[in-house]
């Protein structure tokens, strides 16, 4: 399968590096010749140094045997003209932007069915809403995804020292609990993945993955010692284009906020547009005016300007000044692995968003979504059991599954079953599968019908 | 530098060597001759090294390679496959000492052809044909042939194909390197097959026409037979080994545009264009000059004329006629085809076409800039604009090579060598050449050569393979700064 990426940026690299692993064919383009310098030095892929939107370079790059033509620029009109382009060059190669500006947002309907014909807009900033939205309502979650329209969720949450559960066997648990506990499908320890047996503990500080129907999650947080809090007092430092959607949201749900804003023009312009949050001219980092606005009693504070190391600091601050907890965005990768060193533990970032967003529309086979863990290095995957595929019909314990896969739930006329070895899939079931990095080239050959059909 | 990790790769490109061996086992089985327990030997040693330093330094792991590595594991991997090239040559017992067939085996994976034998037709066959079995392994690339089809290289494979394929600017033709690569060996055996067919047509026999084959597809220039191409005296074969020398000389992705049907490929490419243009031209001088004076009749002038411009500019080093003897102004312009060599991404050796073509295009616009004070210009080649880094990249290189030519002439000099022989010695090992003039002629071998200048010479020719940059920093003290 062949793929063209238009901006090599950190979405445009990270995307590139990921399909490369999953031996795909990635041609990227890029006007800059450093940005093409690092992707050709650290990945397999083809590079092309031109302009996107040119007809040109993306000729160059086999636009007409490409299966998928990814605009990912920092450019809006770039990204149109790059679709709008292959659009003509080669009607039937999928298409997929990112489209950042809000103005757009009721037009993904139209793009998708008139001339450029855009099979997905991507939206990253509407995807971290939602995604703020959703840790905000799941007590100590640092990761939550959605499948099944939000019926099934995963969850990743650091198990605490006083947790009940720290330090108990996985084969123990039930009879701690007295009931069967979640399906913990995946731990991260020391930034290492383990997909745990039976014999495997859980200690303090992991990472623990789990998979829940959305009406049990609250139970099942409450097996881990995460309490439901209600969210009333929300602070947002950063009234940029994430900033000022997550106020409209909030207000909507009629919670009380205030939203720091450093540059009065934005402010005047927020001021204009929200109606009750509280608009703040001022630095959130500043520790008199946190104090001012009673930052100790707010629940969540939520730091969302372009400055990541503002971010960072301004989380700490407020945290420390006794703010309950703090949702921090942040885009360079590299510091993800450091977040909970420093103590911060819910992270956002509108690039990881977008890669989801887009990884989920070039998986194979009756893939619906797939969402990546923090740290990239596993997956969960939302997926039709073909009636062909080699999954379906025999019990799951005969299926020579890759190492680091494993099937979670299985969705069956709006029931959602935990599976066992027993378990077997049928048609039409959907099957939400964990797997790791390296498993996931074979989870897709699985799950594409097998030849011998065509 | 993970060093564990270079010598797991180093071991896995010992052991696929090693395998190699088995072809020419084949071809001594075949033809009953002695080498057999020699090649069994060497296969031995070979895989059982091979596999020793991989068992050693396994499970080093790693996603990327860094560029320092990938050319640490490239040039040791080149020296390695040196040594145990010449396990055949040194067990065999034609060579009395081991640099003799150190320096044979690579004299033939660098595809130079440079020889220490002096009577070829003497050697066993399964030897020949390991000879030119080498030859063509290093034409297109050892670590070339790896990449394509050992599947542990992955991510990596991009800086050690960086390192290993001369050209300043290497083309990925495909968006995966394990394909581009396979592409490339893919179309090189596809070349080599028409060629073996054609000789086969001329009444050569299957054995001479295989490993002719395989020394002029990587410009190499081993041969079977004592007095070279001279000896089968055909217009024939010498026009047949005219044309595959030009095809191995120019760059492989012009070829596998042609065959994909953009058949004006070779025109539209800069580089093909000033190549074949300067050999026509400098067939055209060496023709005028030795007519009357060596040969009576033009047509003859033209075709020994013609042969060796070509065997020498593609710097494979097969030889028609005893060119030692030809006027000076006709053995200046091989001397300076020597060092022009062929086009870049091709099997050939010297500076490249492409190199010496930004150079001057470089000079022009300095005097140009000189004239316009205020003028921006870039170099352009093929109307695309040259990056300033590749610019310099170039220039460093080329100062490099005239560098190293000169101290190591000097040096040769003062081993006891005369003037002509200790220079033009050294252009036809840095430019894989082969033959050069006065006692290293093509009448004559290398076999005289002092013991320090056979190892000079050995580091020369690596140095013109891996095109300087991969060899020499080695000598670099920041290179091995932790």
């Amino acid at each position: 399968m062949k793929v063209v990426i238009v901006g090599a940026g950190e979405v445009g690299f990270h995307v590139a590096s990921r399909l490369s692993h999953e031996n795909k064919d990635v041609v990227v383009i890029d006007k800059d010749g450093d940005a093409i310098r690092r992707i050709s030095d650290n990945i397999d892929v083809q590079v092309i140094t031109g302009s996107g939107s040119s007809p040109v370079s993306l000729e160059e790059a086999g636009i007409k045997e490409a299966e998928i033509l990814l605009a990912v620029t920092n450019s809006d009109e770039t990204n149109l003209v790059a679709c709008l382009v292959a659009n003509i060059i080669s009607p039937y190669t999928k298409k997929l932007a990112r489209i950042r500006n809000a103005d757009f947002d009721k037009y993904h309907a139209i793009f998708r069915d008139h001339a450029p014909h855009i099979d997905t807009l991507i939206n990253p900033e509407i995807e971290v809403v939602k995604t703020i939205d959703r840790l905000m309502n799941m007590p100590g979650a640092v990761d939550v995804g959605n499948f099944a329209n939000g019926r099934v969720k995963f969850i990743g949450i650091n198990l605490d020292k006083e947790a009940r559960l720290a330090g108990s066997r996985l084969d123990e648990i039930p009879a701690l609990l007295g009931k069967q506990g979640p399906l913990i499908a995946a731990v991260i320890r020391d930034e290492e993945l383990i997909i745990p047996s039976g014999d495997d503990r859980l200690m303090p500080g992991d990472l623990v993955y789990f998979i829940s129907e959305e009406d049990k999650i609250l139970d099942t947080l409450t097996i881990f010692d995460k309490h439901a809090e209600p969210v009333k007092r929300v602070l947002i430092v950063g009234g940029g284009r994430i900033g000022s959607r997550l106020a409209v949201l909030l207000d909507d749900k009629h919670v009380y906020t205030k939203i720091i804003e450093k540059n009065p023009d934005r402010c005047a312009k927020l001021a204009e547009k929200l109606n009750k949050v509280v608009v703040l001219h001022g630095d959130g980092s500043d520790q008199g005016l946190l104090k001012e606005e009673n930052v100790q009693e707010t629940d969540f504070v939520i730091t969302l300007t372009n400055d990541e190391e503002i971010n960072i600091l301004a989380s700490l601050l407020a945290k420390r000044m006794g703010a309950r907890k703090t949702i921090t965005k942040i885009s360079k990768f590299s510091y993800f692995s450091l977040m909970s060193m420093v103590g911060i533990e819910q992270v956002v970032s509108p690039r990881l968003s977008a890669i989801n967003t887009i990884l989920q529309h070039i998986r194979r086979g009756k893939v619906l979504s797939s969402i990546s863990i923090k740290g990239e290095q596993a997956e969960f995957m939302e997926a039709v059991a073909l009636e062909t595929s080699e999954i379906v019909g025999k019990p799951l314990k005969n299926i020579s599954f890759p190492k680091g896969a494993l099937v979670t739930s299985i969705i069956r006329n709006d029931n959602i079953v935990i599976p066992s070895g027993d378990s077997i899939i049928e048609p039409d079931d959907r099957i939400i599968i964990f797997a790791t990095r390296q498993a996931i080239p074979k989870i897709e050959k699985i799950l594409t019908v097998k030849l011998e059909y065509f | 530098m993970r060093w564990r990790y270079i010598l797991n790769v180093v071991g896995i490109l010992t052991l696929f060597f090693g395998l190699t061996m088995l072809f020419p086992i084949a071809v001594a089985f075949y033809y009953k001759d002695q080498s057999v327990i020699p090649f069994l030997k060497s296969i031995g040693i070979t895989t059982f090294a091979g596999l020793l330093l991989h068992l050693c330094f396994r499970g080093s792991r790693v996603e990327i390679i860094t560029q320092r590595e990938g050319m640490a594991i490239v040039s040791i991997g080149w020296i390695t496959i040196g040594i145990f090239g010449a396990l055949p040559f040194y067990l065999g017992g034609e060579f009395i000492t081991f640099v003799d067939a150190f320096f044979e085996s690579v004299s033939g994976v660098t595809t130079t052809g440079a020889s220490v034998l002096t009577n070829i037709e003497a050697v066993s066959k399964g030897l020949l044909f390991w000879r030119s079995f080498i030859q063509w392994l290093g034409g297109m690339g050892i670590i070339v042939l790896s990449i394509a089809i050992l599947p542990f290289l992955g991510v990596g494979g991009m800086q050690l194909y960086k390192a290993e394929v001369p050209s300043p600017t290497p083309d990925k033709l495909r968006p995966r390197i394990k394909d581009t690569a396979l592409l490339l060996w893919k179309v090189y055996v596809l070349i080599s097959l028409l060629g073996a067919i054609l000789l086969l047509i001329g009444g050569m026999s299957f054995y001479d026409a295989l490993c002719h084959t395989f020394t002029t597809m990587p410009t190499g220039g081993f041969s079977t037979k004592n007095a070279s191409i001279a000896h089968f005296d055909s217009v024939y074969f010498d026009s047949v080994i005219i044309i595959f020398m030009l095809l191995a000389g120019i760059n492989f992705s012009l070829h596998y545009q042609m065959l994909r049907g953009k058949t004006l490929a070779f025109w539209k490419d800069s580089e093909c264009r000033f190549f074949l243009g300067t050999i026509i031209l400098l067939i055209a001088i060496v023709t005028f000059n030795i007519h009357g004076a060596v040969y009576e009749n033009i047509c003859q002038a033209l075709r020994y004329g013609a042969f060796q411009v070509v065997s020498i500019i593609t710097t494979t080093g097969y030889a028609t006629a005893d060119f030692d003897q030809w006027p000076a102004m006709s053995k200046l312009i091989l001397l300076l085809c020597m060092f022009m060599g062929a086009s870049a991404g091709s099997t050939g050796g010297g500076m490249k076409f492409l190199r010496v073509m930004l150079y001057f295009k470089y000079c022009y616009k300095e005097l140009f800039s000189m004239i316009h004070p205020r003028s921006v210009t870039h170099i352009k080649i093929g109307g695309k604009v040259v990056p300033e880094d590749v610019t310099r990249s170039v220039l460093g290189f080329l100062g490099l090579y005239m560098g190293l030519f000169v101290l190591c002439s000097v040096v040769l000099a003062g081993m006891g060598v005369d003037f002509v022989t200790s220079f033009s010695a050294v252009a036809a090992t840095i430019g894989n050449v082969g033959p050069g003039f006065a006692n290293v002629g093509p009448a004559l071998n290398y076999a005289q050569m002092p013991y320090l200048g056979k190892w000079l010479l050995i580091w020369c020719m690596l140095l013109g393979r891996l095109e300087i940059y991969t060899i020499i920093i080695f000598l670099v003290p920041e290179f091995w700064r932790k």
